[in-house]
C-alpha cells in the first residue's frame, strides 16, 4: 500500500507541475493589464508601464516563468500584486469559509440525500421513488445562483432568519463566522444532494437485487438489518466515491455561492484574482485546489480498504 | 444528553442571529476593496469614497461644485499675471499620528503628487516651483495661468493629498501606512470583508457649517464600517434586510423592490453622469472628419439610453455636456445632437467614400448599460450603411486594449460630471483618443488659462460646440445613478462620492 501512495504522491508532483505551467501561460496570454488596473481608469499608459516596471511583469515571460517555478519548488507561490502580501498568507486566510461551506454542504448533503437514497430505492417505483428522483432533477438542473438568490431574498431579506452576505465583522467569534455560512451551505447542500441521492439509489438498487440479499432475507433477518447491514455496506463504495468527489468539486466550485453571499473564500478570491490580473494569487489558488483534488480522491480510495476487505493496493 | 442538545440548539441560533452592532455603526457597501488607501495614485471612485475620510486636501468642493478651502485657511491669493498662488494653512491642525501640519508637509505632499499622480502630471510642466512662505503659508508658481488648478487640487481622486513629509518615501514608492488630517483614521482591516474607519481624536473641524464637502466635517458616527460587496444584487439584498446602512451603485431594476422594503428606500443621484464613446482620432476610420459625422448622425441616442436603463427615471436625453444647472450648461451645437437620421448618415458615408471598412466598437459587459447601448447603436449604423464589428471583452482587457490606437474605433466608457471641464481629458490632443484641431485646441487653451468664469463659461460653450461639429467624442446622454440607504440613516447627501462623517442613525 505504502508503494501505491508514494506512486499516487509521485503522480501528484507531475500534474501540479502541469497545473503551474499551464495556469502560468494562461493566465499571462490571456489579455488585460494588472497595473492599468490597479490606477484606476484615467491613468496614463506611462503610469501603467511605470507600475509593470515595478511589478516585475515587463521582464520576458521565459524570465517570469523560471523565477516562478524556482521559488514554487521552493514553496513560494509569490507575492499578490493586489495585496501586496504572500499568496500562501492570503490563501491561509481564505481557506477557512471555503472548507467550511464544503464541509458543511457536505454534511446537509448527506443527511438529506443518503437516508432518502437508501429509502426510495428500498421502495422502488413507488410515489416516494418518484417524487425524489423528480426532486433530484430538479435540483441539479437549477444553477446555484438562482438557488442563491431566491433563498436569501426569501430567508434572509423578507424573513430575516439568517445575514444575507458576509462573514462576521470585527471581533465576530467562531460561531458568528459559522452562521453566516449556513444559508450557503444549504444552497450547495441542495445541489450536491441531488448528485448523492442519484448514486445511493442506484448503487443501492443494484445491490438489492443480488443473491446475498436475498439469502439474507430467506435466513429470516429483519429488512432493517438486510438493508441496512448487507446492502447499505456493498454500496457504499460508490456512494463514497461520489461523496469525496462532491467534497473536491465544494471545495473548488463554491465560486458562484461565494460570491452571491459575499463571503471571502478561496472561490470569491480567484474570481477578484482573474478580474484584477493578479496573477500569483490564480496561480496560487488554482494549484493548491489543484493538489486538494489530488489529496481528497487519494484519501477515497484509501477509504475503500476499510470499508471493503477485499480490496487491496 | 438533553443538555447538550439544549447547548447544541442554542450555539446554532445564536449563529444564526446577524451580529448585534453597536448603534452608531455605519455599514457602507461598496463595489469592491479598494486598490489602495492612498488616494494619490489611483483615480479609482471606491478608493476615493474610502480615504476621502481620513485624508484631506487643501481644497474641496462644496454643495454647487465650488471650489472651497479644506486645510487651506482660505481660497488662494491669486497675482494680477494669474501665475502665483498665495496658499495660507490653517493652524493647529494634526495629523493622525500626532505630527502637525505645516508648510514642509505640503510642500512635499503637492511635489509626490506632480510627481506620481495621474491628475498631478498634467500640471506638472506648467508649475514652476512650489515653495514654503513661512510655516504656515505656501506658494505655487506657475509659468502661465492655468485655472483648472484648484480643482485639480480639490479633487478626491488622484488627490493632492497632504501627508506628513516622514511617510513620503523617496521616489515612486509607496506609502506603508496611510495617515491623514482627516476626521477619521484606518481601523481594523481585513481585505475583502471590512475595512473600519474610528474617529481621530486629535481631528481639527472648520468653523464653517457643512456645505458638500466643505465646512464643518463631523465625526458623528462612531464607526464608519465599509464592505466590499462586488456583487449589485448582493447589495440589494444586504439593504434591503438592514445588514447595510448605505449601499453604492446599485442596478436600476432594484429600484422597485427598495422602494418596497420597510428597512431602505432608494436614493436617485440625478445627472450623475454620462456614457461616452470615445474616438479614435490617431488611426482608422475615424480619422476621416465626414465618417465621423455620419455616426453622429445616425446614433438614436434615446433609443440608445432606453435600452441601456430601461425606465427615463434612470436617464435623460441631453445632448449639452452638462445639466441644466450647472454654470457649464450650454445649447451650443445641441442641434447635432440625436439627428437619428439614417439617410443624411449615408450621404455622408458617400461623400467620405467609405469603402466598408469595418468600425470596431470596443466595450464591455462588466458595465451591462455600455453594451445594450452598443447592441442597439449597431443596427442603426447598420441601417445608415456602416459596417460594424463588435469587440466585447471583459473591463481589463477594455483596459489594456485602448491602449493600442490599432485595434479600435470606438471604445465605450462614462464619467461622472466633473467639477471642472478641463478635467476630462479628451479635451487635449496629449489624451488617449489624440484629438487635435487646431480651431477647438486654440479655444481649449484659452479656457484652461482664462481665471474669469464667465469668460470661461462662454469658451466652454464654444468647446461643446466644436465636439458636436467635429465629433471629438460623443455624449450619449445624462445618467442617474442609483443608491440605497437605510431609512434610519441621516446626513449622508447624493453624491458621486458619498462621505458619512455627519451621518447619524434615527
Amino acid at each position: 500500500m505504502l508503494k501505491y501512495v508514494l506512486n499516487r504522491l509521485f503522480g501528484m508532483v507531475v500534474v501540479l507541475f502541469l497545473v503551474l505551467t499551464i495556469t502560468f501561460v494562461i493566465v499571462r496570454v490571456a489579455p488585460g493589464d494588472p497595473a492599468a488596473l490597479m490606477l484606476g481608469p484615467d491613468a496614463t499608459p506611462q503610469d501603467a508601464a511605470a507600475l509593470r516596471i515595478e511589478l516585475g511583469l515587463d521582464q520576458p515571460i521565459l524570465v517570469q516563468y523560471g523565477k516562478f517555478l524556482l521559488s514554487a519548488a521552493a514553496g513560494d507561490l509569490g507575492q499578490s500584486l493586489f495585496f501586496h502580501r504572500p499568496v500562501l498568507s492570503v490563501l491561509a486566510e481564505r481557506a477557512e469559509p471555503t472548507a467550511f461551506l464544503a464541509l458543511f454542504s457536505l454534511i446537509f448533503s448527506i443527511v438529506i440525500a443518503v437516508p432518502i437514497g437508501i429509502y426510495v430505492a428500498y421502495r422502488r417505483g413507488g410515489a416516494a421513488d418518484q417524487g425524489a428522483v423528480s426532486a433530484a432533477m430538479l435540483a441539479a438542473s437549477v444553477p446555484s445562483f438562482w438557488t442563491g438568490l431566491v433563498l436569501q431574498r426569501w430567508l434572509a431579506s423578507d424573513l430575516g432568519w439568517f445575514p444575507a452576505s458576509g462573514y462576521g465583522g470585527p471581533g465576530a467569534g467562531f460561531f458568528d463566522r459559522m452562521g453566516y455560512l449556513i444559508l450557503p451551505s444549504i444552497v450547495l447542500g441542495i445541489v450536491n444532494s441531488a448528485l448523492i441521492l442519484r448514486f445511493t439509489r442506484a448503487s443501492m438498487l443494484d445491490v438489492l437485487g443480488e443473491d446475498y440479499i436475498r439469502t439474507a432475507r430467506s435466513k429470516g433477518m429483519s429488512e432493517g438489518r438486510v438493508v441496512l447491514r448487507h446492502a447499505l455496506k456493498n454500496a457504499a463504495i460508490p456512494i463514497v466515491t461520489v461523496v469525496g468527489l462532491t467534497f473536491a468539486l465544494l471545495v473548488s466550485g463554491a465560486v458562484v455561492t461565494e460570491r452571491v453571499f459575499n463571503i471571502p473564500g478561496m472561490g470569491s478570491l480567484v474570481v477578484g484574482a482573474v478580474l484584477r490580473r493578479d496573477y500569483p494569487i490564480i496561480q496560487g489558488t488554482l494549484i493548491v485546489v489543484a493538489a486538494l483534488y489530488i489529496l481528497i480522491n487519494l484519501c477515497t480510495d484509501l477509504l475503500y480498504l476499510l470499508i471493503d476487505k477485499r480490496v487491496r493496493y | 444528553m438533553k443538555k447538550t442538545l439544549t447547548f447544541a440548539l442554542a450555539a446554532a441560533l445564536a449563529a444564526i442571529a446577524p451580529p448585534a452592532m453597536a448603534k452608531d455603526v455605519i455599514n457602507v457597501a461598496i463595489v469592491g476593496e479598494p486598490d489602495t488607501l492612498d488616494p494619490m495614485v489611483s483615480t479609482k471612485d471606491v478608493v476615493s469614497i474610502v480615504t476621502q475620510h481620513v485624508v484631506e486636501t487643501l481644497y474641496t468642493f462644496d454643495g454647487s461644485w465650488n471650489v472651497a478651502p479644506l486645510l487651506a485657511e482660505d481660497l488662494p491669493k491669486i497675482s494680477d499675471d494669474g501665475k502665483t498662488y498665495d496658499i495660507k494653512l490653517r493652524e493647529g491642525i494634526t495629523f493622525s499620528d500626532g505630527s502637525k501640519l505645516d508648510s514642509a508637509d505640503v510642500v512635499a505632499s503637492l511635489e509626490r503628487w506632480m510627481k506620481i499622480a495621474s491628475r498631478g502630471k498634467t500640471v506638472a510642466d506648467k508649475v514652476t516651483s512650489v515653495t514654503a512662505k513661512g510655516p504656515n503659508a505656501i506658494e505655487i508658481k506657475m509659468s502661465a495661468p492655468y485655472a483648472p488648478l484648484l480643482s485639480l487640487l480639490a479633487f478626491s481622486n488622484s488627490a493632492a493629498a497632504i501627508y506628513p513629509s516622514e511617510i513620503i518615501p523617496e521616489g515612486d514608492g509607496q506609502i506603508d501606512k496611510v495617515i491623514g488630517t482627516g476626521p477619521y483614521e484606518y481601523g481594523e482591516h481585513v481585505p475583502d470583508q471590512y475595512l473600519q474607519l474610528v474617529p481621530f481624536k486629535g481631528f481639527v473641524p472648520r468653523d464653517e457649517p457643512a456645505n458638500g464637502g466643505a465646512g464643518k466635517r463631523g465625526q458623528a458616527p462612531d464607526e464608519i464600517r465599509f464592505i466590499p460587496v462586488p456583487d449589485p444584487n448582493t447589495r440589494v439584498e444586504g439593504l434591503v434586510s438592514g445588514q447595510f446602512d448605505f449601499a453604492d451603485s446599485l442596478p436600476a431594476e432594484s429600484y422597485d423592490r427598495i422602494e418596497q422594503s420597510d428597512k431602505a428606500k432608494p436614493v436617485l443621484l440625478q445627472d450623475f453622469g454620462w456614457p461616452v464613446w470615445a474616438i479614435n482620432h490617431k488611426a482608422g476610420l475615424l480619422t476621416d472628419r465626414k465618417i465621423r459625422q455620419a455616426l453622429l448622425a445616425a446614433l438614436p441616442f434615446d433609443d440608445m439610453l432606453f435600452a441601456a436603463f430601461g425606465d427615463d427615471k434612470f436617464f435623460k436625453v441631453d445632448g449639452a455636456l452638462y445639466p441644466e444647472g450647472w454654470a457649464w450648461h450650454s445649447e451650443e451645437g445641441a442641434d447635432l445632437y440625436n439627428q437619428n437620421d439614417p439617410s443624411r448618415a449615408g450621404e455622408l458615408l458617400e461623400e467620405a467614400g467609405y469603402d466598408g471598412t469595418p468600425l470596431r466598437i470596443l466595450t464591455s459587459r462588466q458595465y451591462e448599460f455600455h453594451y445594450k447601448m452598443a447592441e442597439v447603436a449597431k443596427q442603426a449604423l447598420e441601417a445608415a450603411g456602416f459596417k460594424v464589428e463588435m469587440d466585447v471583452v471583459d473591463w481589463a482587457t477594455l483596459g489594456q486594449r485602448r491602449n493600442d490606437p490599432a485595434l479600435w474605433d470606438i471604445y465605450i466608457s462614462h464619467s461622472p460630471f466633473l467639477p471642472e471641464p478641463a478635467l476630462t481629458d479628451m479635451w487635449f490632443p496629449s489624451s488617449r483618443i489624440g484629438w487635435a484641431n487646431p480651431d477647438k485646441d486654440k479655444i481649449a487653451d484659452a479656457f484652461v488659462s482664462e481665471t474669469d468664469p464667465k469668460k470661461r463659461a462662454e469658451l466652454f460653450a464654444k468647446m461643446q460646440k466644436a465636439n458636436l461639429e467635429d465629433v471629438g467624442f460623443i455624449k450619449v446622454g445624462n445618467f442617474n445613478a442609483l443608491l440605497g440607504e437605510a431609512k434610519s440613516l441621516e446626513g449622508v447627501p447624493p453624491s458621486p462620492w458619498p462621505y458619512f462623517w455627519n451621518a447619524t442613525k434615527k
